[in-house]
Parts: structure tokens; sequence; C-alpha cells
């Protein structure tokens, strides 16, 4: 053992640069599967930890404001549930702060505790009296709201002010950042004063002994919807839907994380098998001498496995761990928006499992070709001083020849591929490289277009969101009468009962040319009429319904006949979700309350967008809220850009890794032909072009077959995505490469490649002849 | 004739060497002459043929081939050097494994931008190694190896044809085949420097021996003149070995 230790430990050293090689890629490739796996991980992690600990509501439900809030007391012994909080009274409050107006539901709360859905302040203290007001966390670092901030009410017409006192974390809500309306409180007594009549509604939170299943959660609502009044239930959030949204980014990153980590090991696997293959080609001779001392075949093993399995551990012993701190960051805002004190999360676990899976799969690819070391006959080796040299490549060389290549460059593609498995497994390691960027810039990609389109980017320049105390024929008016209005979309939200449906299903109603907004559609057509609607995958999957069938829902207790005409792709629901879209005719008659929340402007053609903003929302300064169609908040697809190019750019090193690597072994091994061609009149640029040519042709060849895979790789991890949300990917959304950009990608490639070939080319230009060839 | 190759007081040193390779050797050889640099190993001889060659550079001194200050050239020009006045044979041969003969014979033109298959043929005529073109070196005799090296030196019709040990890895036939053929080159009018430990071999096929010795040139002798004959050269080859 001792001399295989003492073997082993002198060859690292004479092998520094090999060493570092398998050093920086395993590096590179733990740090990539520990941070993905970190990430995966801990998707439940701080979620549920805040949920225990404040006790949250297993189901929220909001009951229509005509229910007796007598009868909502019987609810929770109904369900099972095992304890409740509730029913609190509730309503929609639109209030002005720094020059912006914002929509939450307030609710009426005398103190943060109880037995189900405590709410933890973060910051400040409980409202006290009838002008004060919390908030979320979520939607106060959003919105850049703080303690001690004065907020006009605007939806009431005694306009009054409320002093924000509490800043608070509500686990049964949604984030901010992903759209959710938010919650804020009021003390009993200051209810009355911040809702009309009518507009109010109670809210009941539900907590079961042990965490049910959505399939309960379901049976749940079904039995509560058949002990109140028809229509009743006007909305439900479960902690499953909470959890999921929560954590949308990290569900959302999951299967490409995992499938980039299956990559960097891959790719590590590769470069560990073709750099051990070298390491026994060149020490040929001296295999033989080792095994005419004594050295056993299982202790040559020992000595080859050993040499790559210390910088592989060194790799894990760093690279694990500072994975893990490289992953805090992401963890830590989401334990932040939980307002949880965060405490850095280290699983010993999931470290030990990282260096095993690395020192696994290393050692796997180092045993395969340390194997053929220990077969090896001592004669034979001895006597033939080197291994046999590749041969292949010559069709290759033929072919260039004829095309009237220089020498240099025949030889050096005869050289790319004179070993098969040493071209096929460094090709192995581009293609996973250069696809792994292509997915990144199409997953990132796709993700800013959905946004952009959700968020009507170019179809719509101004959004107008209007208080209640503001008619709609007033709003419409004061909008038309603007020189620059070009086109006006107006919003309303509804919720509609439709069978099958276990929730109030979403209702965006438009009235005016809401096709002109862009929805995009990936099947069927727009609506065109009343009766007509356009759903969401999620609700075509969980209503049993397709394009052109009918189904009947219920409005305010109004029937509705309605037939889906299309299907909208959509996000904003979250997994699960369901939307319907409509004509504002359809809803009239059923809803003769019905009026439009917000409205969406286009201006005509060279409008200049901040004056009208500003003009508009200076004719009603309290009770509309202007504001120029922007991109919005990005932070959350900003997250998954830089996660998953990050990684990318992990991987894409691990290939450029390789091809050094394989150039590296390439060079060295044929020094003496290097040497002879020197001789004969190569110059030192003919030798770097020669080295430099066999690294790029791998690199176009791994290219040209990475762009495609890349590519459909990626459209099947986009369709895996598509269909959390229920959807089908609408081809546009696969076209998010141009032409130029699948050509420049392997171009890029084998630009990079030149370079990182270019190290061992200018050493082998270097090489002094001399000294080589008295060495042979 | 006029004088081709001129080493002026070179010294070679080689890296923590104590004693130089080299040590001032001043030598001339003209244009068409065949000669022979001969001397026991670690004498200097193969230092002096890759001084020439433009392979290493001397520690001091100047080496001149065809006019040229080979120190005044940087590694590109060094190489053009050698591509257009150099014809380079070794003792192992040194073909590339992965070309055929024939694509190993070519390479020095292919390096200079030529493109001469009919030169490449003829050669193979000539040396008798027409029915290998095609077959790589692993599956030539080292005789045939060795005709196919001596092609490839002749591609390019360098001006000065360097062997250093042509026949060290042949047996005894072969290698009087390949010293015919030499001979038969310089008959013809190419200049040759041969590198050899081998005195009998030098003595017979070469015009001019140069005997070197710890790094000196210890004896010079032109065998056409009636004074200095082979076994003259071979018996102070001799004495300087045994001293």
């Amino acid at each position: 053992m001792t001399a295989v230790l003492v073997k082993a430990f002198r060859d690292l050293r004479r092998r520094r640069l090999q060493a570092v090689v398998v050093f920086v890629t395993t590096l590179l490739a733990v740090g990539t599967g520990t941070i993905a796996l970190t990430l995966i991980a801990q998707t439940s992690d701080p979620y549920q930890t805040a949920f225990e600990a404040q006790k949250g509501a297993h189901l929220v439900v909001d009951f229509d404001g005509k229910v007796d809030p007598g009868a909502l007391a019987g609810t929770p012994a109904a369900i099972g549930a095992s304890a409740f909080a509730g029913p609190y009274r509730a309503t929609d409050m639109q209030f002005q702060s720094g020059g912006h107006k914002y929509t939450v539901t307030t609710i009426a709360r005398d103190n943060p505790g109880g037995d189900v859905g405590q709410l933890r302040i973060t910051g400040g203290r409980w409202p006290s009296s009838s002008n004060e007001i919390a908030l979320t966390r979520s939607f106060a670092d959003l919105n850049h709201v703080s303690l001690g901030d004065r907020l006009r009410v605007l939806s009431v017409p005694q306009a009054s002010i409320l002093t924000v006192v509490g800043v608070v974390v509500d686990i049964d809500e949604l984030r901010a950042d992903v759209g959710g309306q938010q919650h804020a409180w009021v003390i009993e007594s200051a209810f009355a004063s911040l809702t009309t009549k009518g507009a109010s509604f109670y809210q009941m939170d539900y907590r079961f002994s042990s965490d049910p299943t959505s399939a309960q959660l379901q049976a749940h609502l079904d039995t509560l919807r058949a002990s109140v009044p028809p229509d009743s239930i006007t909305g439900s959030i479960s902690y499953i839907f909470a959890r999921t949204v929560f954590h949308i980014s990290t569900e959302i990153l999951t299967g490409v994380l995992v499938a980039f980590s299956v990559f960097a090991l891959a790719a590590t696997a590769a470069i560990v098998a073709n750099l051990v293959t070298g390491i026994v080609i060149s020490a040929y001779r001296e295999i033989g001498i080792m095994k005419a001392v004594g050295f056993t075949p299982t202790q040559v093993i020992g000595v080859f496995v050993l040499q790559i399995l210390v910088p592989t551990a060194t790799a894990s012993v760093i690279g694990i761990p500072a994975a893990m701190v490289l992953s805090q960051p992401l963890l830590a805002s989401n334990s932040q928006a939980l307002g949880l004190a965060y405490q850095p999360t280290y699983s010993p676990l999931l470290g030990l499992l990282a260096l095993a899976g690395a020192l696994l799969i290393v050692t796997i690819a180092a045993l395969l070709p340390a194997f053929r070391a220990g077969r090896l006959k001592p004669a034979i080796v001895i006597a033939n001083a080197a291994a046999p040299r590749g041969h292949s490549g010559r069709w290759l060389r033929r072919l260039a020849s004829q095309a009237r290549l220089p020498r240099s460059v025949v030889l050096g593609l005869g050289d790319a591929t004179a070993r098969p498995v040493r071209a096929l497994l460094t090709l192995l390691a581009v293609v996973l490289g250069v696809a792994t960027v292509v997915v990144a810039l199409g997953e990132t990609r796709t993700f800013n277009e959905i946004y952009s389109y959700e968020g009507h980017i170019g179809k719509v320049d101004v959004v107008v969101a209007k208080s209640p105390a503001l008619a709609d024929a007033d709003t419409t008016k004061l909008i038309n009468s603007q020189p620059e209005t070009g086109r006006v979309v107006a919003q309303a939200f509804a919720n509609i009962t439709a069978h099958g449906i276990a929730d109030p299903v979403n209702t965006l109603t438009f009235r005016g040319d809401s096709a002109s907004l862009g929805y995009l559609l990936t099947s069927g057509r727009w609506f065109s009429g009343p009766g007509e609607v356009v759903a969401n995958g999620g609700f075509l999957q969980d209503a049993h319904l397709n394009v052109g069938d009918s189904f009947t829902g219920s409005v305010n207790g109004a029937a509705l006949k309605l037939r889906i005409v299309g299907v909208v792709y959509d996000f904003t629901s979250g997994p699960g979700g369901h939307i319907l879209m409509l004509d504002w005719t359809t809803l009239a008659a059923g809803v003769p309350d019905l009026f439009p929340s917000s409205y969406m402007v286009t201006l005509k053609s060279g409008s200049n967008v901040d004056a009208y903003v500003r003009r508009l929302a200076a004719a009603q300064p309290d009770l509309l809220d202007v504001q120029a169609a922007s991109t919005g908040n990005t932070a959350f697809l900003s997250v998954i850009a830089v996660v998953l190019l990050g990684i990318a750019g992990l991987i894409a090193l691990i290939a450029i890794a390789g091809i050094f690597n394989t150039v590296l072994l390439n060079t060295r091994e044929r020094l003496r032909d290097t040497a002879t061609l020197k001789t004969l009149g190569m110059s030192p640029r003919q030798v770097i072009a020669m080295v430099a040519t066999s690294g790029g042709f791998l690199a176009l060849l791994g290219g040209l077959i990475a762009v495609p895979a890349g590519v459909a790789l990626y459209r099947v991890l986009f369709d895996q995505l598509s269909a959390l949300g229920g959807n089908t990917t609408p081809p546009s959304f696969y076209d998010v490469f141009a032409t130029w950009e699948l050509i420049a990608i392997p171009i890029v490639g084998v630009a990079v490649a030149i370079a990182a070939a270019t190290i061992p080319g200018r050493w082998a230009a270097r090489t002094n002849v001399v000294e080589v060839l008295h060495a042979e | 004739m006029s004088e081709l190759v001129r080493l002026t007081e070179v010294t070679k040193v080689y890296q923590g060497g104590i004693t130089g390779a080299l040590n001032g050797v001043s030598v001339a050889v003209e244009k068409g002459e065949f000669a022979a640099i001969m001397g026991p190993s670690g004498s200097g001889k193969s230092t002096m043929l890759n001084l020439v060659a433009g392979l290493d550079r001397p520690s001091s001194g100047t080496v001149t081939v065809g006019g040229t200050d080979l120190g005044k050239l940087g590694e590109a020009g060094l190489a053009r050097f050698r591509r257009d006045h150099i014809g380079f044979v070794f003792q192992f041969f040194y073909l590339l494994p992965n070309l055929t003969a024939l694509e190993n014979i070519l390479i020095p033109a292919q390096l200079k931008g030529n493109v001469v298959p009919g030169r490449a043929r003829e050669l193979l005529e000539q040396l008798a190694i027409k029915e290998v073109a095609d077959r790589y070196p692993a599956l030539l005799s080292g005789g045939q190896q060795q005709r196919v090296a001596i092609a490839r030196a002749l591609i390019n019709n360098p001006t000065l044809l360097l062997a250093d040990e042509p026949t060290g890895a042949l047996d005894t036939h072969t290698g009087d085949q390949v010293m015919e053929l030499l001979g038969e080159l310089h008959r013809h009018g190419q200049t040759i420097l041969l590198v050899t430990h081998d005195a009998k071999l030098a003595t017979r096929h070469a015009a001019r021996v140069i005997s070197v010795m710890d790094g000196k040139i210890v004896d010079d002798a032109r065998l056409e003149s009636p004074d200095r004959t082979a076994s003259e050269v071979i018996r102070v080859r001799g004495e300087e070995v045994s001293r």
C-alpha cells in the first residue's frame, strides 16, 4: 500500500498540470451540482418552518358579505378542522402612497395572534387606533412603503389617512412580487369607515391536525360549498398553492437544474476518462517497469485512480462548501420574504451526498482506463516503450488534403480524430457545454417573452386604475378626451362559478378591442361576442372541456351559457390556476354593477407617454392611478436568468477545460512528431495553427451537434414548464433564436476552443527539438 | 567550389553542463562536399549538426550556411531556412506514423505551400521504394523507412543534406545500401554532412572526415589527398579515442 501511495503522490507531483485540469473541472462540476441540489432540497424548507411557527392556515376561504357570519362559525366542524380563525371582515381598499396608488385586501382584526394564521410582526407594532394600519412585509418591501408612512384611502368617499405602524409576515398569502394582492390589517373599529355597502366579505382560516392533500382540500371545499348558500364562496387559497407560488422560481428551475447537474457531471466524467487514458498512454513503459518490479495489476490500477481521486477530493472539499455558500443568497431571499431571521442552512448530508457522487462518478471514469493499464503485459510494454499511436482520422486528413487546406490544418484535423474514443469523450463534453448554453439562453429569453406578452408590452402604453368612487362613464370620458388617446380597453375582474371547478374562476372581462391586447392563443380564436370565452389550459384540463365545448357557469346566482372558443397561454394564474376571458356583454346582464377597475390605453403614434400620464393623473389626482405601462418588476426573472446562465457558464467552462485537456494530451503524445515537423521546416506559427485546428475542429463538430440538440432539449424542458400551468407551448415560443445566433454559437465555441488550444500550441511551438529528439 | 557552411569559434554549453559540448570549433564545408563528422558518443558531433540545421543556437560564435548567419534568424526564420535549404535524415527515421510514405515525403513541400506529387513519385522511384508509397511507416522495414526519410529530406531540393547516424538503426547490409544511396546523391552534386561514430563507414563513403573529440576538432582529413588515406584517418581516430 505504501508503494502505491508513494508512487501515486510522486506521479501527482510530476503531472501537476493534469491534476489542475481534474481539480478545476471537478470543482466546477461539484459546484454546479451542489448549487442545484441545495436549491432543490431547500425548496420547502423556509416556508415549512414559517408555516409551522405561525400556525399557518391549510385553507383560507372568502365568503360573500351577504352570508350570515353566525353560519360560518359552524363550518370548521363541518370539515373537521382542528382550529380556525375568523370570520374576519375584509374589503378591497385603494390608497395612495408616495404618488402611487395601490389596492390591498384590508382585514378587520384586533390582534395578530390566534390559533390559526398568526401574523408575525417584523417591524413596528400591531394597530391600536382606528387611523393605523399594518401591511405585509412582502408588499412594503416591493413598493418601498415604510413604517410611519401615511396612506391616503381613496376607495371610500370620505378620504381618511392611515399611518403604517406595523409590518407583518402572513404565511397564508401569495408573494407580492409574484402578483398576489396583499392583505392589510386594521382594528375592528376602523373597518366600517374603510368600506362601502356591499363591498365587504368574510374570510375564514382553517387548520387541520395534519397536512391535507390537494384532494382532501378539494373535498373540504365541496363540503363548505354545500353548507352555505350557492355562490357564497368567492375565493380560496390552499397552503399547497401558496407554497408552490412562494417557491415558483425554484419550481420552474428544478427540472433545468437537474438536467444541468447531470450535464456537468457527465462532462467531467468524460474529461477524467480522457485524462486517465492519456496518462496511461504516456506512462506505457513505466507501467511495464512497475509491473516488473512487483506491482500487482490492482496496485497499478490503484496508482492511477489515486492520482485522480486526490485532486477530485480536494476540489470537492473546496467546491461543495463554496457552492453551498453561493446558494445562500437565493435561499436567503426566500427566508427574508417570510421575515425569518435568515439562518444560513448547510446540510452535511447533502454535502456528503455530493462528495460521494463526485468521487463515485470520477472513480468509475478513471477505473476504465486504469483497468487497461493493469492488464498490460510488462515485457511488451517495456520493449515497445510507447503506446501504439492513434492512427485514425486518415479519411478526414485526406478530405482536407483534397480541399487544398494548408498542411498544418490538415495535420491538425488528423490529430483531432487520431484517437476516436478521446475525440468522442471530448465531443461529449463540448456538446453538453454548448447545449447547456443554448438551453439557458432559450429559457431565459422565453421567460422574458412571456413576461412581455403577459404585461402587454408594446401593445399598451398607459394603464389607468380607477377608484370605485369614480364613475366608469366619467373615467371613460376623461380618457377619451385626451387627444393622444388611440385605443382604450376597459378591464373588470369577476368570479364565475363553473361546474367541475371547486373555486370561483377568476374572470377577466374586457370592453373594447381586447383582441388588440395580444393575448397569446395556443388554439382556437379570441372571443368575438357574448357567450364566447377564452380559457387557460388548466381550466380546460380540470373542467374536462375542449375548444368548441359549451358549459354552464353562474355569476351572482344567474346562469351563464358559455362556449370555449380559444385557449390562452397563461402563467399569471400559477400552477393549477384557472382563468377565463370574455367580453363585457357576456356578463353585463348578470352583473349589473360590473365596473372596470382599469383601463389599458394605447396612445397614437408619436405621443409623449410621460406628458400624457402627468396630465391624466392631474385631472383626477385622488381617484385615478395613471402609470406608464412599464416592464415592471423583473427581479423574479432576473433570478432565473442569473441562475440559468451562471450554471450554463460553469458547464461551458468545463467543456473548455475538456478541449484544453484533449489538446494538451494530443500535444504531449505527439511531441516527437512535432519536433520532427519543426526539423522539416514547420514554423512556430504553423505548429500553433496545427494544434489550434485540432481543438477548433472538435469544438466545431461539438457545436454543430450541440446547437440542434440544445434547441430540442430547450423545447422539451419548456414544454414541461408550460405543462406546469396546464399550457401547451405555442410554436412562437420555440422561435427564440435568430438563425445568425445558431450559427454564431458554434463559431464562438470554436474561437474559445482555439484560444484554449493556443496554450498547448505555444508550448509545442517553443519545444526544443534537440531535447525532444535526444530524449527519444 | 564555394563555401556553403562555416562555423566560427563556435561554443555550445548546455544548461547545467560543466564542460561544453563544443569548445571554440571553427570549420567550413564547401558546396558539393560529402563530409563526415566523426567521433564517439558525447563528442559534440550531433551538436554541430544541430547548429548547422538551425535546430539549436551556439552559446557563442557564428554559424553561417549559404551566406546566412543563422544567429540573426528568429524561430520562424529558422523554420523557413530549414524548409528551403536543409534536408535532415535521422538515425531513427522519425517518420510521422499516421501518414503514408508518400504523405511523409510530401510534408516539407506542403509546409512550403508547394504541391509536388510528381517530384515525390520521382524520388520514390529513384530510391526504389515506389511500391511502398501508400503504406504507413509501421508496415515498412527499417531500410524502407530510412529511404522514405531520405526522400522526404530531398523533396525541397535542399542545398545541404544532413544525416545524423543514418545507418545507426539498420543492419549492416541495409546500412550499406543507405550509404550507397547517399554516395549516389553526392555524385549528382548534393552537399552532404554526415554524422557517424563509425570510422569505417565515414572513410568508405565520405571524401572528407572531420574528427571531433570532447567538443573540439582533432582531425580534418580530405581523403582524396594522397597523404591522408582512410587507414590513416582510422588510426588517428583510434589514437584519439585511446588517449
